[in-house]
């Protein structure tokens, strides 16, 4: 048996998005028994399943290097500029 | 148009076979041999329940009382849908068997010219390809397998000669009335090549000319009716007004 990984889209702009896992024999099983597990009630229109062992990881080390402030702009500096020089010009 | 007697008794003989089969499956409900088959298995048993739900509802109104309400003998089930099949190599024989003559018998009525029973069939044929590639899938897989094969193979000699009851004989009018579109004969002709095609392709030396004794459609209950009967049932009887 193998794992996959099951993800699925609503109709609309939504992403498609994680719903599980199954375990299968192979690809054409896997299909079904994600399509049984996690789309039996039309939970979404379109469903990827993947292989967990074709997904490429990440260096989880990279991921959570936290003190990267300037990351975080949440662009207030910006608008109190924007502001003073726009009252500034009327 | 008006069904014909005919026409009743096979949508009678077929809604009974679906019966069946949905509440045989069901048993596997928490036991299926692993989650996913489990889910997938069960889930096939809900759609054939709905499928009988739908082909008796174009019989009557009332339903409950076709399909719990009437006495064996009233029955028209063929025995292959009757058996409990209690283990999964032949639960899962069966599945196959019933699956393969399910797809040719709604292919049958999909352009029937009671129209309702066409729309019926062209909404559950879409399920029952699905139902179908479960099946195959999963017995080649099996198959294809030492093990699996020889839990498998006993299971198969003795079903399929049982499967060829499906298209016993319900008259000879229903092609001429519209009704169906393929002959019983042809449809039973084509399930006998599916299923010896499928079987010829592991070397299973299967034989479906071996006469059975299934007698189902004439009223006749397998042994094994009374057991399925008396479980699906067990609420009407302890509530007869029960609502679900």
């Amino acid at each position: 048996m193998k794992t996959y990984e099951v993800f699925l889209k609503k109709e609309g702009k939504d992403p498609f998005s994680h719903a599980g896992s199954v375990d299968a024999p192979d690809d054409e099983l896997a299909r079904t028994y994600a399509r049984e597990a996690y789309g039996r009630r039309s939970e979404g229109d379109q469903m990827w399943v993947v292989p967990r062992s074709d997904i490429l990881i990440a260096d989880e080390t990279e991921l959570k290097l936290a003190d990267r402030n300037h990351r975080h702009n949440d662009g207030q500096l910006l608008a109190e500029l924007r502001r003073t020089t726009s009252s500034g010009e009327s | 148009m008006v069904p014909t007697e005919e026409a009743h008794e096979l949508v009678l003989a077929f809604a009974d076979d679906e019966l069946c089969i949905g509440q045989n499956h069901s048993w596997w409900i928490a036991i299926g041999p692993f989650l996913e088959e489990d889910l997938a298995f069960t889930s096939i048993a809900q759609d054939e329940l709905g499928h009988a739900r739908a082909l008796y509802s174009l019989l009557s109104d009332d339903i409950d009382h076709l399909a719990y309400g009437r006495t064996p003998s009233e029955y028209r089930s063929a025995h292959i849908a009757e058996f409990l099949c209690h283990d999964w190599s032949w639960a899962l024989v069966r599945h196959v068997l019933h699956d393969i003559g399910e797809q040719i018998r709604w292919s049958a009525m999909t352009d029937s010219s009671w129209k309702e029973l066409a729309n019926t069939a062209q909404r559950a044929l879409a399920e029952e390809n699905f139902h179908l590639q479960h099946g195959l899938s999963l017995i080649r897989r099996l198959l294809s397998n030492e093990d699996g094969r020889r839990h498998l193979e006993p299971a198969i000699l003795e079903l399929a000669p049982y499967g060829r009851e499906y298209f016993a004989d319900s008259g000879h009018g229903l092609v001429d009335q519209g009704v169906l579109t393929m002959s019983m004969a042809d449809q039973e002709q084509e399930w006998v090549k599916q299923v010896s095609d499928l079987f010829d392709e592991f070397d299973v030396p299967v034989d479906l000319n071996v006469e059975t004794p299934a007698s189902g459609r004439s009223g006749i209950r397998s042994e094994d009716f009374a057991a399925l009967h008396d479980e699906m049932t067990a609420v009407i009887r302890i509530d007869p007004k029960a609502q679900w």
